[in-house]
């Protein structure tokens, strides 16, 4: 194996040039590992469980809808790409754009699990209107 | 440190070449793989619930009728299967659900027809019953679903 010594005697020096190899591949591991997860998800929302739900297919082209809850307020808010939408209508174009470039499109829906009914049907009638009929409903495995 | 790397220190700084510092590089390369391996630690992995919104198809033969369950989901979680209440209002698991949406696959899929299933829910109930009502369908693995908010629960 590389770096054994050549058994001459001297003492083994620390080899600098394989921990940078290892380093960069640990730090290339991590970067790669965290993507486009971190930016889109809303950290405020607590998914519902659902243990027997499929993995995440999160390289197929779709369109993720958060939807939050304030109970104290009793009122729902609709977060897509970073804006806040109290209602979805503004976000209905751009879904329809969004559908027009890739007709394998979908909806993810990440609903916080005390947000009433009425609202996750809202972002679904927002769908319909879109002309996206695939919808999936994100949830924790857990 | 060797007495070989010395003599190359010496002789650089002599010459006013400072050379490649390594010492600096491994200090920022750890603060970034430690940023990273935290912000790692915060992702949750998720999983899905697939769904498709019903829409109109144009057909020239003739059109065979699915098999058709309601569940119903009352604002207090209650869940009904065709209008009668099945396990208990705060049931994550839906185990009598489970077992008779298999009995109902199982059933559709020996007289070879096409089960499917809308989810009707108060408007006011609380989404992660939802959720707990797809996961009895995903555990009976029946994709043939529709969810629909309905004013009579």
């Amino acid at each position: 194996m590389a770096g054994g010594g050549s058994g001459d005697g001297e003492e083994p020096e620390f080899q600098i040039a394989p921990m940078i190899d290892v380093l960069l591949v640990l730090l290339i591991f991590f970067m790669s590992s965290i993507t486009k997860q971190v930016a889109r998800v809303d950290k405020s929302i607590t998914l519902p469980v659902a243990t027997n739900a499929t993995k995440r297919d999160s390289a197929r082209d779709e369109s993720i809808i958060n939807v939050r809850w304030d109970p104290a307020a009793l009122r729902a808010t609709f977060t897509f790409e970073d804006t806040a939408y109290e209602k979805l209508d503004p976000v209905v174009p751009l879904l329809a754009q969004r559908q027009s470039v890739s007709k394998k499109h979908r909806i993810v829906i990440r609903g916080d699990r005390l947000v009433p009914a009425e609202q996750i049907a809202l972002v679904m009638a927002a769908a319909a209107e879109a002309g996206i009929a695939d919808i999936t409903f994100a949830a924790a495995p857990r | 440190m060797s007495r070989s790397r010395h003599r190359r220190r010496h002789s650089s700084e002599a010459a006013g070449d400072l050379g490649f510092q390594i010492a600096p590089m491994i200090d920022v390369v750890f603060v970034v793989l430690v940023f990273f391996m935290s912000l790692t630690a915060t992702v949750k992995i998720e999983a899905e619930l697939n769904s498709k919104l019903p829409g109109t198809a144009s057909t020239s033969t003739s059109v065979e009728f699915p098999d058709e369950q309601t569940i119903g989901i009352d604002v207090n979680g209650q869940v009904l299967l065709n209008d009668d209440p099945i396990d208990a209002p705060n049931d994550a698991s839906l185990p009598k659900l489970t077992n008779a949406l298999l009995r109902l696959k199982q059933n559709a899929d020996a007289a070879k027809t096409t089960l499917l299933v809308t989810i009707s829910s108060a408007p006011k109930a609380p989404y992660y019953r939802t959720i707990d009502v797809l996961n009895a369908l995903a555990a009976a693995a029946i994709d043939n679903v529709t969810f629909t908010v309905d004013d009579a629960f």
